[in-house]
């Protein structure tokens, strides 16, 4: 449970843990955008170089990084898999490169499985970086409100999402001390979670899932009293302590996307007229 | 006349820095012995451990030191207090008494034996030593007061009559109220919910009871509860207890024996005369000594003949009081020269 990285902000300097927190999530959106306007082997090593590009310039750690990606390796490996064998290439001439009782495996689903490992890997490192990695979550969170504002205007209850996001985030950390806390001293009374039917094994949560709720509870009520106590009475009227202003690296930033984008869309459309290679 | 005390030449006492002593001082090799000498070492211990290391982090850019070449023997049958400042390794070193955490270097041996010579017993090892973690209020669950002291002698497998005795035995010692027996543990006070969950330790009758601050955020009455209820566990079941508190007050009071935990390692252990006759070392290493020890401390400095060491208020009333008829019998004595 030490071990848990996913989205854990990494502190490091670099243009992107400097840039606004809005843009970033703006590139984060196009980034993923991108990934999926891939459509040939060109536009693919494109967003694979610039995945590792980004590690670059964040100034984090590949090892740091690849740790978050490690989670998804069963989603990665279950979709390549899938694409593999369900590939059929109806192109003229197409020959299976293994042909087995109902199994055929084509080049093409060979390609198709590396694409998607791309793009998923892609995808997972951008938002990554450009969010988790280089924003803390308080910035995060900052950046949603100003950027979900105007859906105030027809009652969306940005302010409130904005504040359970916070405070969600705040405690994650919070709560899985706690969990390890209450399972240590559960074992010191004998509590046995890995042994036994499933059945066994669900009932000896209990101890450790009741004191947990508990304390979660009373830890809202607290926080509940001292937000009270400091005047807090919701989104109206609030003033930032720190006011977020767009600055040149922003647009540079944003304009480095749109560039990207444009680059892979040219890539597409070359890729079609001249029959490059394999395509999606 | 001379005066009774030099005030002034207390109040210009300046804090001198000694060099941090040498931790091997106090324990005495054997012929067997590990590469540290094992501190407060006696025959048969009920605990020892043997030259732990412990990491935080290991092979990581975030690598502490826990323990640092820690042995120690801990004696049956006596209550222990383990001091030291918050980081100084005394809660990971209970962790690691009843195997909840186990050190990558160094043994415990439980009885002479190896906790962790057969890592499938180690819940066994569990109910031999019972452990009292910080704030264990937070760790109730049960619908109510008697079922939560019953889940430690339950998960045993301990017949149903066995369960009730040993229930009522503990709350008894833990001074829980035979009449919040059947209510919820979550209606009870802080205090209240405390002596609970200490009940459902001491309710597995272990053979090692160790407390992590037992009486942490109680109000002076409620630690005075907890303390003596602790000390009566131990004087009538023999039981070893061990106590890790930061209040050398508390520890003066209760404690036979006292183990010093500085900077990851033991800076002195032994009985509680031995330990606080060193009360000026304890200082230089930034710990709290109770706060009659140190009036002595000055009253000495200030060229008192105090005896060193006094960490009760009776005795130092009464080495006071002695020392005051003395100069008393002088001076009429100077008197009729």
């Amino acid at each position: 449970m030490k071990g848990f990285a996913f989205g854990q902000y990494y502190p490091a300097n670099s243009v992107l843990h400097r840039m606004d927190p809005r843009a970033k999530v703006i590139c984060a959106v196009a980034y993923i955008v991108a990934s999926f306007l891939c459509k040939n082997t060109f536009s693919f090593v494109l967003l694979f170089v610039s995945a590792f590009a980004l590690i670059l310039i964040s100034r984090i750690p590949l090892k740091v990084v690849l740790r978050s990606v490690r989670a998804l390796i069963f989603i990665m490996a279950f979709t390549a898999v899938l694409n593999i064998f369900w590939i059929v290439d109806t192109a003229e001439g197409a020959v299976p490169l293994v042909e087995f009782w109902i199994i055929k495996i084509y080049t093409k689903g060979l390609y198709h499985a590396a694409f998607i490992l791309v793009r998923i890997l892609a995808m997972v490192i951008g938002t990554g970086l450009f969010l988790t990695y280089t924003t803390t979550p308080i910035a995060l969170t900052d950046a949603l409100e100003s950027l979900l504002r105007p859906l105030a205007k027809i009652k969306v209850p940005v302010h409130a999402f904005a504040m359970m996001m916070t405070i969600a985030l705040r405690f994650i950390p919070t709560i899985m001390e706690e969990t390890e806390k209450i399972m240590s001293a559960q074992k010191a009374r004998g509590a046995d979670f890995t042994t036994g039917s499933l059945a066994k094994r669900a009932k000896a949560l209990i101890p450790i899932i009741i004191p947990l709720f508990a304390s979660a509870f009373r830890r809202a009520d607290e926080l509940a009293t001292a937000m009270e106590c400091r005047c807090y009475h919701g989104g109206e009227g609030r003033t930032k302590l720190r006011i977020l202003r767009y600055h040149a690296r922003d647009f540079l930033g944003m304009l480095w996307i749109i560039l990207f984008i444009a680059a892979i869309v040219t890539l597409n459309i070359l890729g079609a007229r001249f029959g490059w290679l394999y395509t999606m | 006349m001379t005066p009774f005390i030099n005030v002034r030449k207390i109040t210009i006492i300046k804090k001198t820095k000694t060099p941090r002593p040498n931790p091997s001082a106090v324990g005495t090799e054997n012929g067997a012995a590990p590469a540290v000498p094992i501190m407060n070492q006696t025959e048969n211990p009920k605990i020892r451990l043997e030259n732990i290391n412990y990491y935080y982090g290991k092979g990581t850019p975030f690598e502490v030191k826990a323990l640092d070449a820690v042995s120690l023997d801990i004696h049956g049958g006596k209550l222990t207090g383990i001091i030291g400042h918050t980081g100084s390794g005394k809660s990971t070193l209970v962790q690691l008494l009843n195997g909840l955490a186990r050190a990558g270097e160094g043994r415990v041996l439980l009885d002479g034996v190896d906790i962790w010579a057969d890592p499938k017993e180690i819940g066994r090892v569990r109910y031999r030593v019972g452990l009292v973690m910080q704030y264990p209020e937070y760790q109730l669950f049960e619908e109510t007061v008697y079922a939560d002291i019953a889940y430690g002698p339950r998960n045993m497998g301990l017949p149903e009559e066995e369960i009730q005795a040993r229930v009522h035995e503990a709350a008894a010692f833990a001074g829980v109220d035979a009449a919040l027996m059947e209510k919820s543990p979550f209606d009870l006070s802080g205090g209240q919910k405390r002596r609970v969950a200490i009940a459902g330790i001491m309710a597995m009758r272990p053979e090692v009871l160790v407390l992590d601050e037992p009486a942490a955020g109680l109000d002076p009455q409620g630690r005075h509860t907890i303390f003596q209820g602790i000390r009566d566990y131990n004087r009538k079941t023999g039981c070893t207890v061990l106590i890790v508190s930061h209040s050398m007050e508390d520890m003066a009071q209760y404690c036979d024996d006292v183990v010093v935990m500085a900077h990851s390692r033991v800076l002195m252990a032994g009985d509680r005369d031995h330990i606080f006759a060193r009360a000026d070392e304890l200082e230089t290493v930034g710990l709290d000594i109770p706060q009659i020890t140190k009036l002595c401390l000055l009253l000495r400095e200030g060229g008192m003949p105090m005896p060193a060491g006094l960490y009760t208020v009776e005795a130092a009333e009464d080495s006071l009081m002695k020392l005051f008829s003395e100069a008393k019998k002088n001076r009429r004595g100077g008197e009729r020269s």
